[in-house]
């Protein structure tokens, strides 16, 4: 292990990790362009490269695309990727708020934490939290689902009734295409493009970034720009010292990041909003959530990142990646003639640890990178809004066509975002629309799954036994009456 | 104004100059400036990793640049499709699984038959496999025969999609036992965890997946009458038909001379050492096919799974 560290820390390996993390800045940085594509679109470019040095430009990439997707989060109400949809939450509030800068320092220094936890938890605790991983079946990603999807209750504003409606339109949305158990097309309309469902990216870019580009249309004569561009003196400081006096809503964001991360099928996404949820039910003062608390970026940030070198654990540990960036890393090494698997420990053990400090490295570097880079971010704001709109617009357009080359993704785009844009007028927030998108596939498959093996050995043994499954329902259920009392407390004051 | 007029100068006069520069050596079958390899699954899958161990090898023997573009999506039926509906003129290639291709284009709308395709050849093929984890009771099929005939249809076992329940119904025919059948898809990535934390008693998958998962699960039986080199001491089962092919494929009418140019350029490929090995090592059988043994393979395969 210490071996590995003098090899990470070795210049060609910084070298090529720094050029990941900054190719992982632009990433993030454009909606439409996901961490899992920068990865692939970058595997080529390691052909030439020795192994290490290669998975640590990977890495780099990966880790860095899980701050900058912050960066549209805040600025613009679009998440870079899915994984930082929770950070605009109170991100994009704060931008307006004239706190950019804050929002975006905080989204980068609770990256950097999430990424040296993260990497600890690799190098230090796999084992151990793969024997807890594998405790996960169909029946608790179900009930992980659920639990996830509690969140509604604090994102739906005034009505939680069309909260659970727009998730529900969300899931059902996500349930289009060929079914997972059996060759069944749902709504696909005879279209081939359908088949596949209808893609993640594109749907999430047509929920936030079109209906703010209409926004930003119809308001043009009131509002020229998004948000009054304030420069903010001494912000960095202050904020890496606002965030280091929440130690405890930290730890927790980032265990829950690195275990969500660490089960393969859930990822970064989830992570986020299952940290931002109990960051908001464990805190004293819920008042600021959605409205510009630093402690929701925070949360989302650095459990969003924190998967990310979780999602490597079961990958060197059991064979199986935890996410999808995480599989084209793997399928990287099996190029090269290894097997990632618990067999590497014994072959290559100390590339294993190398890939471990490279990402707990890369933390550090984001981090840097981050603060360089986060002033003349910020500066987007000052681009008035007839010019941002359309550049906004024509990203989109981009981003949502080169996820799978198909212009038919950018119809369903356009289609979902104006759908979005005339329900927003009637009160839905789009936070539950895009929840259901992100656990549409988390929730349904497995349920179906699970109803099959309980064919064999009965419902009650699979979906109420065990105490992973009894843990998330518990907590669903805690979750849920935490809102439901609060709702009532607040209605009985205006009474 | 000036300054955008000067960039717009500067953008024009280097797109032009990268036009020039790509211009490559053209084959002599054909001349096409590079070859787009459609890969119809996920980045770091088994397709995805097929096409990149013959990319150099078709580079060379076809002398312009193999570009992979993913589109993915309906168990390969997005992908499928859009190689159906690309030009016929020898630059456009897509990986083909058999028999996933037939199985998926009886689909409505899905806009394409298999015999509409202009196979090339098939690379590997890999042995149904039925794998428990690696802490289950039953170490050997006749153990888990015994131990689904205590508990008829108590048992559960996993496998792919929709198809892999008439596979799974085929073998419990073939064993006289009665289990469970749970779909799973989303890639095979989700049924190993599954397995190693015996949410499943059992799976069904390719010998590729066992070979490479060995470390956390364990093989009883491997479907045909060949032995898995990988896969050592595990019995066969000949009644048991369960194979998956991989292969390269181009669109509907791509004229002969192409095909067989392009069939060149695949064994070729597929020939180097170090792809051989990687099949090997990764519990595949590898093959080499002219056109005429593609077609009748194919011919074999749809006429098995016709209705």
């Amino acid at each position: 292990m210490i071996e590995a560290f003098f090899m990470a820390i070795s210049p060609s390996y910084l070298f090529y990790m720094t050029i990941g993390v900054l190719l992982g800045l632009v990433v993030g940085t454009l909606p439409g362009l996901t961490a899992t594509m920068g990865t692939a679109l970058l595997v080529p470019f390691t052909f030439g490269l020795p192994t290490g040095e290669g998975i640590a430009m990977l890495g780099g990439l990966y880790v860095c695309a899980m701050f900058s997707d912050a960066i549209p989060a805040c600025l613009v109400n679009t998440p870079g990727t899915p994984a930082a949809m929770a950070t605009g939450f109170d991100g994009h509030p704060m931008v307006k708020q004239g706190r950019g800068q804050e929002a975006i320092v905080a989204a980068c220094f609770g990256s950097a934490i999430g990424t040296v936890f993260g990497a600890i938890c690799y190098l230090l605790l796999a084992w151990p939290m793969i024997a807890i991983a594998l405790k996960f079946g169909p029946p608790q990603f179900f009930w992980l689902g659920i639990f996830a999807l509690t969140i509604i209750g604090s994102l739906a504003g005034d009505s939680i009734l069309k909260g659970l409606a727009g998730a529900a339109i969300g899931i059902m949305i996500s349930c289009i295409g060929i079914s997972h158990a059996a060759e069944v097309n749902r709504y696909t309309l005879n279209i081939p493009e359908l088949r596949g469902g209808v893609s993640l990216v594109a749907a999430l870019i047509g929920v936030f970034a079109v209906p703010q580009v209409l926004n930003m249309i119809l308001n043009l004569k009131k509002e020229e720009f998004v948000a009054e561009y304030k420069s903010e003196p001494g912000v960095i400081l202050s904020t890496i010292k606002k965030v280091i006096l929440t130690p405890i809503h930290n730890l927790r964001s980032a265990v829950i990041g690195a275990f969500i991360g660490i089960l393969p099928g859930a990822g970064s996404p989830i992570a986020a909003i299952v940290s931002y949820n109990e960051a908001l039910r464990w805190s004293k003062d819920k008042s600021q959530y959605g409205k510009g608390d630093i402690r929701g970026v925070t949360a989302s940030e650095i459990a969003n990142n924190a998967a990310a070198p979780a999602a490597m654990i079961p990958l060197v540990t059991l064979g199986v990646p935890g996410s999808a960036p995480a599989a084209v890393i793997a399928g990287a090494l099996m190029l090269r003639g290894l097997n990632p698997g618990p067999e590497l420990f014994a072959t290559d053990g100390s590339l294993v640890y190398s890939f471990g400090w490279s990402l707990l490295i890369a933390g550090i570097v984001v981090f840097f990178v981050g603060m360089f880079a986060t002033p003349l971010l910020t500066r987007i704001i000052k681009i008035p809004l007839r010019v941002l709109a359309p550049m906004i617009m024509f990203l989109a357009i981009i981003g949502a066509y080169a996820i799978r080359n198909n212009i038919f993704d950018v119809y369903l785009m356009l289609l979902i975002g104006v759908f979005v844009f005339l329900v927003r007028r009637i009160g839905f927030h789009p936070g539950p629309i895009g929840l259901g998108f992100i656990l549409g596939p988390i929730i349904e498959p497995n349920l179906v799954q699970a109803l099959y093996i309980s064919h064999a050995v009965g419902v009650q043994k699979v979906f109420f036994s065990g105490s992973v499954n009894l843990i998330l329902i518990s907590l669903s259920i805690l979750s849920v009456s935490a809102v439901a009392i609060s709702k009532f407390k607040s209605r009985n004051k205006t009474n | 104004m000036k300054i955008s007029h000067l960039m717009k100068g500067i953008t024009a006069s280097v797109f032009g100059a990268a036009m020039l520069l790509t211009g490559t050596t053209a084959n002599a079958a054909w001349d096409c400036k590079e070859v787009t390899f459609i890969v119809p699954y996920s980045p770091g899958g088994g397709s995805d990793q097929m096409a990149r161990r013959l990319q150099p090898g078709l580079e060379e023997a076809l002398g312009v640049s193999v570009n992979i573009v993913y589109k993915t999506g309906g168990g390969g039926a997005v992908g499928f499709s859009e190689l159906h509906r690309s030009k016929p003129d020898g630059c456009t290639i897509s990986n083909v699984v058999v028999p996933n291709v037939i199985i998926s284009s009886k689909g409505e709308g899905v806009g394409y038959k298999p015999d509409d395709f202009a196979y090339i050849g098939m690379t590997e093929s890999s042995a149904g496999t039925l794998m428990v984890p690696k802490d289950s009771p039953y170490k050997t099929i006749e153990a888990f025969i015994a131990g689904a005939k205590e508990k008829p249809g108590m048992l559960t076992v996993a496998g792919t999609g929709g198809s892999g329940a008439d596979r799974w119904a085929q073998l419990a025919e073939v064993l006289g036992i009665e289990a469970t059948y749970v779909p799973v898809s989303g890639g095979v990535g989700k049924m190993m965890p599954m397995l190693a934390g015996s949410h499943v008693d059992a799976a069904a998958t390719g010998a590729n997946h066992a070979t490479k998962h060995s470390g956390i699960v364990d093989s009883i039986l491997i479907a045909g009458s060949n032995e898995v080199s990988t896969l050592p001491g595990v019995p066969t089962e000949p009644d048991w038909n369960y194979v998956v092919t991989w292969g390269i494929m181009a669109p509907p009418g791509t004229p002969a001379d192409y095909v067989e140019a392009l069939n060149v350029a695949l064994n070729s490929a597929a020939s180097k050492p170090e792809v051989r090995e990687a099949l090997l090592k990764g519990g595949y059988v590898p093959h080499i096919q002219t056109v005429a043994e593609v077609n009748a393979f194919m011919a074999d395969e749809i006429a098995k799974l016709a209705d």
